[in-house]
C-alpha cells in the first residue's frame, strides 16, 4: 500500500497517475470499494482511493467506525494507493464535528502511514517522498 | 540545545516528541512542561489522552499555561539532578494563554518577545528543550481580528525558534521530514 497525502488542489492525483503510465488503475474517489467491486477488476488492476479525508468525513458523520474499516480495508486490498488532504493544517475550528474530522483524519493517516510500504507528500505538484 | 517539532493536528507530533525526548533521554531527569488549560469536559479527554500517552515514560510534569520562565525555579529546586530535559507543549496553547487573558488581549510584539524571552532563560538553565508548535497556517487567512493577531504572533515565534533551533523537523502524517 502506498500513501499519499498534501494539501487541497496540490496535484496529487496527477502526480499519482503520471508515474502510472503503463500500469492499469482504477481511481474511486470519496468512496470505499466493496469486495464484490474490487473482485470485478482484472488482476493486477491498482486500486486508487482519492479524496480518503471525504470518506472519513462521511463515516463519521454516520458513526461509523472509519478507523477499523480502513484498516480492514488496506488489508485485503495491498495493490493500492490511498491519495488524501492534509485537513490538520489550519486554525483549530470552533465547531466540534470539524475539530474531530480533523483530529481523526489525522490520526488515520498516522496509522496508514505506518503501514505503508511507501508514503509520499505532494506540494505544488512536486512529490517527496517521505518513507 | 533546541530542537523544534512542528506539525498539525492529528499528525503525531506529541506522540513523536516524547518518543525522541525518551530515546535521547538516558539517566537524565525528564520535566514536561504542560501549557494546555482546561475549560471543558473537551480538554479534560485531551489532556487524559496525553497523560496516558505519557504514562510509564517517567516524566514530571509541570502545569504552566503561562510564564514558562518560572519553570526555571523549580527545575533549579531539583538539587540531585545531574542533567535535564524539557518537554515544552506546545507554544499553540502558551500564546493563545498568554495572548486572551481576563484583562484582554495583548498585542503580537508584545506575546512573542514575552514568550521568546520565556524560553531563553528556560532554555540557559535546561540541557536539552524540546519544544512542539503547531502548524495552524495553511487553511486561510480570513478570520476574525483576534485570530489574525494570533496568527501573526505564533508565526513571529515559530520563526525566532526555528532561527534559535538546532533542529527543526516537521510531522507529517507520523513520519519526521527534516527542516534544519
Amino acid at each position: 500500500m502506498r500513501l499519499v497525502v498534501g494539501g487541497y488542489a496540490q496535484g496529487k492525483l496527477h502526480a499519482v497517475t503520471r508515474r502510472l503510465a503503463d500500469d492499469q488503475y482504477e481511481i474511486f474517489d470519496g468512496i470505499l470499494p466493496d469486495e464484490e467491486v474490487t473482485t470485478r477488476l482484472e488482476d493486477d488492476t491498482i486500486v486508487i482511493i482519492y479524496n480518503l479525508h471525504r470518506w472519513v468525513r462521511e463515516r463519521i458523520k454516520q458513526n461509523a467506525s472509519p478507523e477499523e474499516e480502513i484498516a480492514e480495508f488496506v488489508e485485503k486490498e495491498n495493490n493500492c494507493i490511498i491519495i488524501s488532504n492534509e485537513t490538520g493544517n489550519g486554525i483549530v475550528p470552533k465547531d466540534a464535528f470539524e475539530r474531530e474530522y480533523r483530529e481523526r483524519t489525522g490520526k488515520i493517516l498516522v496509522s496508514l502511514a505506518e503501514e505503508a510500504d511507501e508514503v509520499w507528500r505532494i506540494i505544488c505538484g512536486i512529490p517527496q517522498k517521505i518513507k | 540545545m533546541i530542537t523544534l517539532i512542528i506539525g498539525g493536528s492529528g499528525s503525531g507530533k506529541s506522540a513523536y516528541a516524547e518518543e525522541y525526548i525518551c530515546k535521547k533521554a538516558g539517566d537524565c531527569r525528564k520535566y514536561y512542561l504542560a501549557t494546555m488549560q482546561v475549560y471543558d469536559d473537551e480538554g479534560r479527554k485531551k489532556v487524559e489522552k496525553h497523560r496516558q500517552q505519557r504514562q510509564g515514560k517517567g516524566f514530571h510534569t509541570i502545569e504552566m499555561p503561562r510564564n514558562v520562565e518560572k519553570t526555571v525555579k523549580v527545575i533549579k529546586s531539583d538539587t540531585n539532578v545531574n542533567k535535564n530535559m524539557v518537554l515544552l507543549e506546545c507554544i499553540s496553547n502558551l500564546t493563545a494563554n498568554e495572548m486572551f487573558t481576563d484583562q484582554g488581549t495583548s498585542d503580537c510584539e508584545t506575546v512573542s518577545d514575552k514568550i521568546i524571552e520565556g524560553i531563553v532563560s528556560l532554555n540557559d538553565s535546561v540541557d536539552e528543550l524540546v519544544i512542539v508548535t503547531n502548524n495552524v497556517f495553511e487553511d486561510g487567512d480570513d478570520y476574525e481580528e483576534g485570530t489574525m493577531e494570533y496568527l501573526r504572533a505564533l508565526g513571529r515565534i515559530n520563526e525566532r525558534l526555528a532561527s534559535m533551533a538546532d533542529r527543526v523537523v516537521e510531522i507529517v502524517a507520523g513520519i519526521p521530514v527534516e527542516v534544519k
